[in-house]
């Protein structure tokens, strides 16, 4: 195993040997425990390990960069550790041994991405991502998430294949599958088709809108870990590959705006915070975008914050949907009476998303606002504090107003008890939402590029501008709470187009596609057959005479074969995917053993 | 119910009272922007006392208006459009 030999234990080979062990392993609950492994085992590594080149294998003729371990993907990789922690806490109650294998194989893909020095070894561990968390959504078992999920498939196989595309044209055309920086000013086709396979996984507008659709329906404690991996990877990807691209600043900010707005109308709790992804991820394409070291280094410290309060924030609409069985607001209210500890960890959540002094989105989100302003992109600064106004209104207090108050106290809803471990895990989130917002060096520490000078976010100036800003849009909240108030409807998205497309393609095949098959078939059954016929009673002499004995025996082998591919060809999309990964990760292990 | 939940019911029965906090917590947070402000300005109008209380009211205000009452009614279907509720 060169990976443990060169002294790097890569994050992701616990999750996997845990993925591998977990249909295995005896007991009704007591493996749980080892849930809680690789993710102790992660925070160990990362804390531990020295910047390096670790775990280079050789396969079919290229080298697999498996450990590209540097500033940039430490941090990361320590935050998706501290996240996987908390998630698994979280999910300690579930008995589906499913959920746990594939928050495994997700998040060990995620830890994949990060470290990956290379295209071929970035696009294994992407796909990988990708099958673990469709079936997150898949595993919540109800019609929505199956339809959910199958849609959110397909859009993450479409950016999949625009990477695939791009970096077999990059090697045909460069020679090399190396993942670094692209000049902006010399991005060729190859680059920018890339580049929108990353955008697809970071939700950039207009190609977004599988995040809000999918999101809300993933289980209770699958769409925990969906939050926080999947868009953040590739920001860690595009500032990787693409930063100082004035495309990102643009369309950053532009998502900044268009997330809150979607999330201001909307009724579905997960769905509203699902939009503030969509926002919050903005934040971070834009600094990525503007690509000086501070709105970089914003952008950065941002994903680390969000990935710890989005986590809480879907933590705490998981409560409420594990609960009172229902996220939509309208259906909501009355409640904080007798979920208390639910609603102040959920506030906790809120208001660092807001960006409120004390709390960790103060000194990320300011950081990426201040850079842009001080690299002179008023209007894209500008466009981020509205989006600021945007999330206050709307995650900090629109949605608790709504689940936990707005009506009288509701004492008739039944609610099912949330266990222990959902709070503790809420606690563990919240406590570090507090310590990095009351000690901005516990993050600020880890930023991987260099400042001119350091960036102070507990001023005077920078705390009463937040208190002004945020106390005014609660003033506004105020005064339109019943204009606010949250309708049971269907906000159409730019999914509407991605549906249409679907129908397109759809018509396309089952119409004049069909019918040229039909035809074929028909021309085939008249001269092909009649051909093979002749053919056949040629042959046939031929067979009886001499080989019926020889081949009689194969023959049955190949039948028995072919009745095993036959049941393992189900027609089924789960089965196909479960399969592969299976496969896929053998195949890796193998490799990795080998080499 | 919990001591803490009873007393959230309590708050909630000083909705009033809490409200009437709040705009006095605005007001002496304008107050002190008379006082306290910006090194430099980064956006001319910042270095005016009360620009991010009116920028926030204004935004907030304009947000929800014009997304609920212009916006929703255009682009919003019935709750089941896309059959994904339960």
């Amino acid at each position: 195993m060169s990976a443990i030999v060169s002294g790097f234990v890569h994050p992701t080979l616990g999750f996997y040997l845990l993925a591998l062990m977990l249909p295995f392993l005896p007991g009704k609950t007591g493996w749980k425990w080892l849930l809680l492994v690789p993710p102790i085992v992660a925070i160990w590594s990362v804390m531990t390990i020295a910047p390096g080149e670790y775990g280079q294998v050789a396969w079919l003729g290229q080298t697999l960069h498996f450990g590209r371990v540097d500033k940039l993907s430490l941090i990361f990789a320590q935050v998706f550790a501290i996240m996987s922690l908390i998630g698994m806490v979280y999910a300690l109650h579930v008995d589906d041994r499913l959920q746990h294998i594939m928050a495994c194989v997700y998040v060990g893909g995620a830890f994949g991405c990060t470290f990956a020095g290379d295209y071929l070894t970035l696009f294994i561990f992407w796909e990988m991502m990708s099958i673990g968390s469709t079936f997150l959504i898949w595993l919540a078992r109800n019609p929505v998430s199956t339809k959910a999920g199958f849609r959110y498939f397909l859009y993450h196989t479409i950016g999949g294949l625009f990477l695939l595309i791009g970096l077999i044209l990059r090697y045909k055309s460069a020679g090399t599958l190396a993942f670094d920086h692209v000049d902006p000013g010399h991005m060729m086709a190859y680059d920018w088709m890339i580049m929108l396979g990353f955008c697809v996984n970071a939700a950039v507008v207009p190609l977004h809108a599988w995040l809000p659709d999918a999101y809300p329906e993933g289980t209770v404690t699958g769409s925990v870990f969906l939050c926080a991996f999947t868009t953040k990877t590739a920001v860690y990807v595009l500032l990787r590959g693409f930063h100082g691209v004035e495309a990102l600043a643009i369309a950053g900010t532009v998502m900044a705006v268009y997330g809150v707005l979607y999330a201001c109308i909307e009724n579905n709790a997960r769905r509203i915070l699902s939009y503030h992804i969509v926002s919050q991820v903005g934040y971070m394409v834009a600094g990525i975008g503007i690509g000086t070291a501070m709105t970089m280094n914003g952008a950065v410290a941002h994903a680390y914050a969000h990935i710890l309060y989005k986590g809480l924030l879907f933590m705490g609409a998981g409560c409420l949907l594990y609960a009172a069985g229902t996220t939509k607001l309208d259906k909501l209210g009355g409640l904080a009476h007798r979920l208390p500890w639910v609603m102040v960890l959920y506030m906790v959540a809120a208001l660092s998303i807001s960006g409120m002094p004390g709390f960790n989105g103060f000194i990320s989100k300011t950081m990426t606002i201040a850079g842009a302003a001080e690299a002179h992109r008023t209007w894209l600064a500008i466009g981020m504090e509205i989006a600021a106004v945007g999330t206050f209104l709307s995650v900090g207090i629109k949605l608790p107003y709504f689940a936990f108050f707005a009506k009288p106290a509701n004492d008739k809803m039944e609610l099912r008890p949330i266990p222990l471990n959902m709070y503790l895990a809420m606690a563990m989130g919240a406590a570090l939402c507090i310590a990095q917002g009351l000690y901005p060096d516990m993050l600020y520490r880890y930023l991987p590029f260099a400042m001119e000078e350091a960036y102070h976010p507990w001023t005077t100036w920078h705390v009463l501008q937040s208190l002004l800003l945020l106390g005014f849009t609660g003033l506004a909240f105020y005064l339109t709470r019943d204009i606010i108030t949250p309708h049971a409807k269907t906000n159409l998205d730019f999914d509407y187009f991605y549906r249409l497309i679907g129908r397109g393609v759809l018509a396309l095949v089952s119409r004049p596609l069909a019918w040229l098959d039909d035809r074929w078939t028909e021309a085939y059954r008249a001269v092909g057959l009649r051909g093979l016929l002749a053919a056949g009673r040629g042959t046939a002499w031929f067979d009886t005479k001499g080989i019926d004995t020889v081949v009689d025996g194969s023959a049955y082998t190949v039948r028995n074969i072919g009745v095993l591919g036959a049941k393992v060809q189900s027609g089924r999309l789960q089965d196909y995917l479960g399969l592969t990964a299976a496969l896929a990760l053998g195949i890796f292990a193998l490799v990795w053993y080998l080499a | 119910m919990s001591l803490f939940g009873m007393l959230l019911n309590w708050l909630r029965s000083k909705s009033r009272v809490l409200a009437w906090l709040l705009f006095l917590a605005l007001a002496g947070l304008v107050a002190a922007n008379l006082f306290v402000r910006p090194h430099e300005a980064e956006y001319v109008f910042d270095a005016y006392p009360g620009f991010w209380a009116v920028f926030g009211l204004v935004v907030g205000l304009a947000m929800v208006i014009v997304m609920k009452k212009i916006v929703q009614p255009m682009i919003s279907r019935g709750d089941d459009y896309y059959e994904r509720n339960r």
